[in-house]
């Protein structure tokens, strides 16, 4: 399948990388399915709104359930343009070109739908501003909204910048676009003619913005974990939260980075940029991160299991041998050990298996939040009395499902759109390096 | 053998346990009591505000039927359930409490819970109230105690007196007293119960490290353990100069993590404004050379 480089010329690859910018009507039935979706899960917010938070089961012991395991997930997926981009790119990964576009792709989706699922789970959400009115600064939730808007921001403009020139070659050379479409990417484009002083703003904001982007995105995760660590409660009582958080977000984010590559590569044709090495790459990179993602798994168990003060005990018994002792086990092995013990050889690096590896472990990432927060509220340090049993075991009712779904599907949304109007592929980067220097504007 | 023992215990406590989780006995003789004065709109209104501060989490407002989601319900009070129940039943109960209903004993004051009554009762318009107990037909003993400190001995010294039926005041002997100083969430016992001597004397050992507030003063009570309610009773309150000199400021005067946004320790501000201002300025400073980019190419046409 893959071709020499000197195969690629500027036409082909224009073409190949924008044929798929089109409305044609797989994206219309696809975009269709998910507005039905989204609108049949609004309505179920939409009931939450007018009854209250008693619609979810989430009760006085319980009080973050799925809506903050979600929120945790989302913040979790979006970190993973810092990884692509940042860690990778400063280091200078070329390998890694073709794939930056999606990882930034997923970061701003979760990264912009994060801030709404924790919107679900308040039960007077026009009250968000007061965040902002009587937010302390001691609060981590303060903190919480400031650097997830700051990644969200950082984030944008890194997609946004190697688009302009993009931008500028497709609204000059490619004919056949939506009309409506044009007079977008022109003023997007911002006059972008490829002369090199263009070129030094961008490279010099790009860089700007990689270096910022490590510390805003290693903040949005450990600040987000200290909503949890600040308290002295079983489970969430630990040092090493922020890492155990940040190298949890890795994995979870490499996988759905792989999934988008396997199906960008298949609908719009893109075997001859992502190849077979960008699959076996990432597999490496999934691989590496899941082993430290255990090193802290271990930190995280075997330390408080080999002290077992009670409170731990307590919570320790129920992940290991009680209640949420399936769950757990299926998350750990399943989500965690099998695939790392796959990803070690070469034939579970290809597109296909790496794929079916990376879904497995993104549904893991997700029970994996969901076992970091429900289980410790179910175990007070001084249990309410005589509480009903719906206090105690926390049971996820149907309309806070669908809740939880639909900022899935709006992050689908996201991703379908941005995708489907601008190039998966960083169209000027990939030219470049194929050895085309510098394109023909008029 | 052991093991018939064992099961034996084990059914004993079950249905003992079964019992006290049903029944709520008030013995008889308490459910004759009655007020010591006419209810008046002025008790009533004393009486709206002590239920509010202390029964209405659980019993929630009256007439409502919104009281906690607790085994027993606690019930609304304004209901026939409670409303059927004589004066002294009532009494009874908020002065014993069963769990999880607390017993108001050292809580609110005899006056207090009659107040509560009173307030109660104020929503059920077929009630008529019984003639107050007056003192003369009240067959028990009228105890009132007395309270001074003794600065050398470091004692508190409690004194019973009696009121006879002939009017004449004599030392009561034999009363059990106990004596609290209130704390922040209410009584506090210090020591234990104390028998009165043939001079009518309770004498209590003061313990010397008790905090107080900045001048060292505490306010100390005396009252009588009448748990049957078969005496009428007047406690002793004094607030004496007794504690430890204690100059607590509140964990919430200074500057501190836990404390209100206007009360956030500098460092925290500074270092949350100045990482936004340096992040914030650098996105600024990308948006503004991002639009230079429009520029140039005018520049070089
Ligand atoms: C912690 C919760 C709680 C508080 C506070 C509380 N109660 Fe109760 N109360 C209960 C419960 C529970 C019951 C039912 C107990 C039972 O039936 O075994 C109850 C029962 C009663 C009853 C008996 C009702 C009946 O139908 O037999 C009365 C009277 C009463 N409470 C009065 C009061 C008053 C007056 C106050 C405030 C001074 C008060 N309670 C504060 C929980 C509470």
């Amino acid at each position: 399948m893959t071709m020499d480089d000197n195969q690629f010329t500027f036409d082909k690859i224009t073409s190949d990388l924008t044929h798929h910018i089109r409305i044609n009507k797989g994206f219309l039935i696809w975009m269709g399915f998910l507005t039905v979706s989204l609108m049949v899960c609004l309505y179920a917010y939409s009931i939450q709104l007018r009854t209250g938070l008693g619609v979810a089961g989430i009760r006085d012991y319980v009080t973050w359930g799925m809506y903050l395991a979600n929120f945790v997930f989302f913040v979790a997926a979006s970190l993973i343009g810092m990884l692509i981009s940042a860690v990778l790119g400063l280091i200078g990964m070329k390998w890694l070109t073709p794939i930056t576009r999606i990882a930034e792709t997923i970061a701003v989706a979760f990264a912009a739908v994060a801030g709404l699922v924790i919107v679900s789970d308040m039960g007077r959400p026009e009250r968000l501003v007061y965040v902002f009115l009587y937010g302390r600064p001691q609060s981590p939730i303060l903190w919480d909204v400031t650097v997830i808007t700051t990644y969200l921001v950082l984030s944008l403009l890194l997609l946004f910048l190697p688009l302009i020139a993009d931008m500028a070659i497709i609204h000059r050379k490619v004919d056949r676009l939506p009309s409506w479409l044009k007079p977008i990417y022109k003023v997007l484009s911002l006059n972008f003619t490829d002369n090199p002083q263009q070129n030094k703003i961008i490279n010099r904001a790009i860089r700007t913005l990689l270096i910022l982007l490590i510390p805003a995105a290693l903040s949005i995760h450990t600040v987000t974990s200290w909503l949890f660590a600040v308290t002295s409660r079983a489970g969430w009582d630990s040092t090493v939260f922020g890492p155990y958080f940040v190298s949890g977000a890795f994995v979870a984010g490499s996988a759905a980075v792989i999934i988008a590559m396997f199906f960008f590569r298949k609908n719009y044709k893109l075997q001859n940029y992502l190849t077979d090495l960008h699959f076996n790459n990432m597999g490496k990179v999934l691989a590496t991160v899941s082993l430290v993602y255990l090193y802290f798994n271990i930190n995280e168990f075997l330390v408080p299991g080999y002290k077992l003060k009670r409170a731990d005990a307590v919570h320790l018994h129920e992940l290991f041998a009680g209640k949420d002792t399936l769950l757990f086990w299926v998350v750990q092995i399943g989500g965690l050990i099998l695939p790392i013990l796959f990803m070690l050889f070469h034939r579970f690096r290809k597109p296909l298996p790496i794929m079916l590896i990376s879904v497995a472990v993104l549904i893991a990432a997700w029970f994996k939040r969901y076992i970091i927060v429900i289980p410790t509220q179910e175990h007070p340090f001084l249990p309410i009395q005589h509480v009903p049993q719906n206090f105690v075991h926390y049971s996820p009712t149907l309309i806070e499902t669908m809740i939880t779904i639909a900022p899935f599907i709006l992050v689908l949304i996201i991703i379908t759109l941005i995708s489907k109007f601008f190039p998966v592929i960083p169209l000027h980067e990939t030219a470049r390096e194929k050895g085309i220097e510098h394109f023909k504007f008029d | 053998m052991r093991f018939i023992n064992l099961f034996i215990i084990l059914y004993v406590c079950s249905i003992g346990m079964t019992v006290s989780a049903q029944t709520w006995v008030v013995p008889d003789d308490q459910k004759t009591v009655v007020a010591p004065f006419l209810f008046t709109p002025e008790m009533q209104k004393q009486g709206e505000q002590i239920y509010l501060k202390n029964c209405q989490s659980c019993h929630g407002l009256m007439g409502k039927d919104n009281w906690a989601k607790l085994t027993p319900p606690p019930g609304d009070l304004s209901k026939e359930l409670a409303q059927k129940q004589p004066d002294g039943e009532l009494f009874y109960r908020i002065t014993v409490g069963k769990a999880p209903m607390p017993e108001f004993r050292n809580i609110l004051s005899e006056d207090e819970r009659w107040w509560v009554i009173a307030y109660m009762r104020s929503y059920n318009p077929k009630y008529i109230q019984p003639n107050p107990a007056t003192k003369a037909s009240f067959a028990g003993r009228i105890v009132t105690l007395d309270m001074k400190y003794d600065d050398l001995g470091k004692k508190v010294v409690v004194t019973a007196n009696e009121e006879l039926k002939d009017g004449q005041s004599v030392h009561a002997a034999g009363v059990e007293v106990a004596l609290f100083v209130k704390r922040f969430f209410g009584k506090l016992q210090v020591g234990e119960l104390k028998t009165t001597n043939d001079k009518g004397l309770a004498i209590f050992e003061f313990p010397a490290d008790l905090p107080g507030n900045k001048e060292g003063y505490v306010e100390v009570s005396a009252m009588v353990n009448d748990p049957k309610n078969i005496m009428k009773t007047t406690g002793a309150i004094a607030t004496l100069a007794i504690g430890k000199p204690t100059d607590m400021p509140s964990l919430t005067e200074g500057r501190a993590w836990w404390a209100t946004r206007g009360k956030a320790p500098v460092w925290i501000i500074l270092t949350y404004t100045l990482s936004v201002i340096i992040v914030w300025g650098f996105i600024f400073y990308i948006v503004y050379s991002i639009l230079k980019i429009r520029k140039v190419k005018k520049i070089n046409l």
